[in-house]
């Protein structure tokens, strides 16, 4: 029996670090038990490529620990280990020599676990499978799954806390009002309102004789629908005035599932039937209400004040409260891409509302909207769906050609309008580009045809610094207006790209230019190059090379949809069935970025941009260590696919 | 010579079964002395720490005994000891301010009989390790004594000793700096997180720690063998 009071030292020890930190008492203890400490000084050798492997794994308890890969006689510094770092675990997994040399860097305190204990450890706990079956695939340096087992880790570890504040809200289902008050079409208007009134409800759902749902009428249809029209209409049928057909889905929503639908829809009442389509039995309402009570602040409410919202200042507020809403989320953390949709939605709907309180405006002054259609456009992250922080506007104006004679009004017109867009949004909160890239500048408030050429011009000319500042317009996405001018500005660009296939070579390498970094040691970012830095610029080093690679195999495989970077990774997983696996974890990846560099800028009010090593968790190191790898596989799969060695300067 | 002596008296008991099992095993195991040339690598150490009721050799207790095995450089958490030594009439004012342990604790560990006859089933032939190690020993010897009319034969390595040796050389005067030469000073010194101390299985995990470090730093000076670290 080995001494109480030493296992427990040890398991004490053990447990600062994942995936220790999450076993059961009794585990842990067992764990300790079994362990051999090991004491090394500087230089020391663990083990050495090529060696038989050990029937161990290996944690850094105190000190550093150099991991190297000797490729022609030559040492490529693959990670440096510091405290709670877990390393050698090819051991748990089979093969017959290490891959790696293991260096002590300075003076260090190791763990060694059997390989045996840590087998049936995994067997039994899927926390610590998914863990080690990370730490594997680093440790074999290829890319198997790493990210999506880590992320299924980090969803595991953080559902406990997030279930206790979550589950009372947003993955609680919507009870369904299911003794629904119900009328036939044929009845009167008349018939109806009396029917609502002594039931004392706002609205009641037209049914077929099959209890299928037909149509909903509401206190609004009655107010603006009857109330309001002249002459009596109180005995037509109530089938003329319903609003049909309602919106159908199936049972067991969550708040978080009608939250979107609401937003998504802007309706305000959803009918469950059977099968979820209107052609099977009605078997509940949710309205909003309903909705609105099971949670206090939510989007929804922001979006309908929104919509109701008669001046800037109220546009601003909302926008405020947007700002809450997002930090409450990430405390409770909630999907980033929930997360994202709702930002999109409420920052789309204040560019709507912006561009209808100008027009109107404008109305006023005398000055009509001509009658060509336009496009409003959001660019850069916004475009992809991507801003969470109010970061700078990018944005432009497209309209459709006009006929000859009529250019200068035309642009004018909408010139003016960009520029009073522009400036609401800049009171709502989004501060104005730096380099202009905004619908109130003249060269990027242009018709069709001209922004035809622009696209035209960098994709046959590709010049890269020119490139470089273009790749912001090849993620526009239309906001508002006529979407089919976008959608033809889209095919247009498809067509150019096909004449030139140089410009994907340009633009996949402009996606290559900054190679990941290694990992952190310390406080210190681990670089191949090794100049370690203390600063970590998640925009530049992580986010940028996954936006940039995911946006060029978009075009390449002429995606003609408006996507986000971790939609575009979904879709390519679809389109490009070989890097399945590697296209679902840089969407996971990318996401785990987003939610990183929101919450470092909401701690530090900026954008988030740069982050400093120590202020990262042990878990979120890792977490970005597979992230870095993935960059690096994503790379090399880029490079590979257009032959950019070819071409590398 | 007197030890062979009374290693063989004590064995001859034992086939008349005059003494306990585990008891025989030690006596069994070393028998045989430890080879000069032996490698430290090849040696399985067992540094230990005693909890006493005080300093005075004739009066105080044992209350605990804690151990645990170093072979080829590696810690080894398995092979571990801790016993509790029932004292029946331990005053609750020593043993509580100094070592944390409740008398309830004392009272319902192993009678001394049992719980010296099971430290020497642990350690077998192993080189001891402790930090002033002489006392620890004398201890333990007085029990033996009294018991099974044996005493420890096996070969003793104090880590005081050996760190002022590989520090000063080996004719530094102890006596006038003891406080540099305490378990904390060097632990300290040699960058071991503390914790557990007054525990004896808690100061021998440290001791152990500290014999790592020791043991390092001795084969840098060419200390390889056991001839060369027992100074025989």
């Amino acid at each position: 029996m080995p001494s109480n009071t030493i296992v427990e030292r040890v398991a004490a020890d053990l447990s600062q670090y994942p995936p220790f930190d999450l076993l059961e008492a009794a585990v842990l203890l067992d764990l300790a038990s079994s362990i051999a400490i090991h004491y090394h000084e500087e230089g020391e050798v663990i083990f050495n490529k090529g060696d038989e492997l050990r029937q161990a794994a290996f944690m850094v308890m105190k000190g550093a620990v150099r991991l190297f890969d000797t490729i022609d006689g030559e040492e490529v510094l693959v990670d440096l280990c510091d405290e709670g770092d877990i390393f050698g675990v090819l051991a748990i997994f089979g093969g017959s020599t290490y891959v790696l040399s293991a260096h002590v860097a300075e003076e260090s305190l190791v763990y060694e676990m059997p390989a045996e204990k840590i087998r049936s450890l995994i067997s039994a706990d899927s926390a610590v499978s998914m863990f080690f079956a990370g730490e594997f695939a680093k440790s074999m340096q290829v890319m198997e799954r790493t990210l999506t087992t880590a992320f299924d880790q980090r969803r595991l570890r953080y559902s406990e806390q997030s279930c206790r504040n979550f589950l009372a809200h947003e993955t609680l289902e919507v009870k369904p009002v299911t003794n629904i008050i119900t009328c036939s079409p044929d009845i009167t208007i008349r018939e109806a309102a009396k029917i609502m009134s002594d039931s004392n409800i706002g609205s009641i759902l037209v049914v077929s004789p099959q209890n299928h749902p037909l149509g909903i009428i509401t206190d609004t249809d009655l107010r603006k629908k009857v109330v309001a029209q002249p002459g009596s209409i109180k005995e037509r049928p109530v089938h003329e005035i319903m609003s049909s057909p309602v919106y159908t889905i199936t049972g067991g929503k969550t708040v978080a599932d009608m939250v979107m639908l609401m937003v998504k829809t802007k309706l305000r009442h959803f009918c469950i039937t059977a099968d979820g389509t209107v052609d099977s039995p009605l078997e509940g309402i949710i309205s909003e209400h309903d909705i609105i009570t099971s949670e206090g602040n939510n989007p929804a409410v922001i979006m309908k004040q929104i919509m109701a919202a008669e001046k800037v200042d109220q546009l601003k507020n909302e926008r405020d409260k947007a700002e809450n809403l997002l930090q409450i989320y990430l405390n409770q953390d909630v999907a980033v891409h929930f997360i994202s949709s709702i930002i999109t939605e409420i920052n789309d709907a204040l560019i709507v509302k912006a561009i209808v309180f100008s027009t109107a405006d404008m109305r006023r002054e005398g000055r009509q909207m001509p009658d060509i259609p336009f496009c409003w456009l959001s660019l850069g992250s916004e475009g992809r769906k991507e801003q969470l922080l109010r970061t700078d506007q990018d944005n432009a104006l497209l309209y459709a050609d006009v006929p000859a004679g009529r250019e200068d009004e035309v642009h004018g017109y909408f010139l003016e309008l960009g520029g009073r867009v522009t400036s609401m949004l800049q009171q709502v909160g989004f501060s104005k580009c730096p380099a202009e890239v905004m619908a109130s500048n003249d060269q990027w408030c242009q018709s069709l045809s001209a922004w035809k050429k622009y696209f035209s011009r960098w994709i046959l000319n590709p010049e890269p610094k020119a490139l470089m500042h273009s790749t912001i317009f090849f993620d526009f996405r239309p906001v508002h207006g006529d979407a089919g001018l976008a959608a033809e500005l889209k095919r247009s660009i498809f067509d150019e790209i096909t004449k030139g296939r140089g410009f994907l070579e340009f633009f996949a390498k402009n996606a290559l230019q900054n190679p990941p970094p290694l990992s952190f040691f310390r406080n210190f970012l681990v670089e191949k190059s090794r100049d370690h830095a203390n600063e970590f610029d998640i925009k530049a080093r992580a986010m940028m090379p996954l936006s940039d690679a995911a946006r060029v195999l978009a075009y390449e495989l002429r995606i003609p949809d408006y996507l986000s970077t971790a939609e575009r990774f979904r879709k390519l997983a679809e389109l490009l069935p070989p890097e399945k696996d590697l296209c679902l974890e840089a969407a996971s990846a990318y996401e785990f970025l987003m939610r990183l560099r929101v919450v470092n800028g909401i701690e530090q009010h900026s954008a988030g941009r740069y982050i400093k090593p120590e202020s990262l968790n042990k878990i979120e190191r890792q977490m970005l260590r597979n992230v870095f790898s993935t960059i690096g596989q994503v790379q090399k799969t880029l490079n590979l696919r257009f032959q950019l060695d070819y071409i590398r300067d | 010579m007197i030890d062979r002596i009374l290693v063989w008296r004590g064995l001859s008991r034992c086939r008349r079964n005059g003494l306990p099992p585990g008891v025989c095993r030690y006596l069994e195991a070393v028998r045989k002395p430890l080879p000069h040339h032996t490698l430290l690598s090849q040696i399985r150490f067992v540094v230990f720490d005693t909890e006493t009721t005080g300093f005075d050799l004739k009066k105080d207790k044992i209350i605990s005994i804690g151990a645990i095995a170093l072979c080829n450089q590696r810690i080894d958490v398995s092979d571990s000891f801790e016993v509790l030594v029932r004292q029946e009439n331990v005053g609750a004012r020593e043993a509580v301010s100094v070592h944390g342990l409740l008398r309830k604790d004392i009272a319902g560990g192993e009678d001394e009989k049992c719980a010296v006859a099971a430290f020497l089933d642990y350690i077998g032939n192993s080189v001891l390790v402790a930090q002033h190690a002489g006392f620890d020993v004398a201890m333990i010897d007085r029990l033996l004594h009294n018991y099974f009319g044996i005493r420890i034969f096996n070969d003793v390595v104090d880590t005081a000793s050996l760190a002022k040796r590989l520090e000063k050389g080996p004719y530094y005067n102890l006596a006038h700096k003891a406080g540099e030469y305490r378990l904390d000073t060097l632990c300290e010194r040699y960058h071991i997180r503390l914790h557990d101390r007054h525990t004896s299985a808690g100061d021998a995990y440290l001791t152990a720690q500290l014999y790592q470090r020791l043991l390092a730093k001795g084969y840098k000076s060419g200390i390889e063998t056991a001839g060369a670290m027992l100074m025989k």
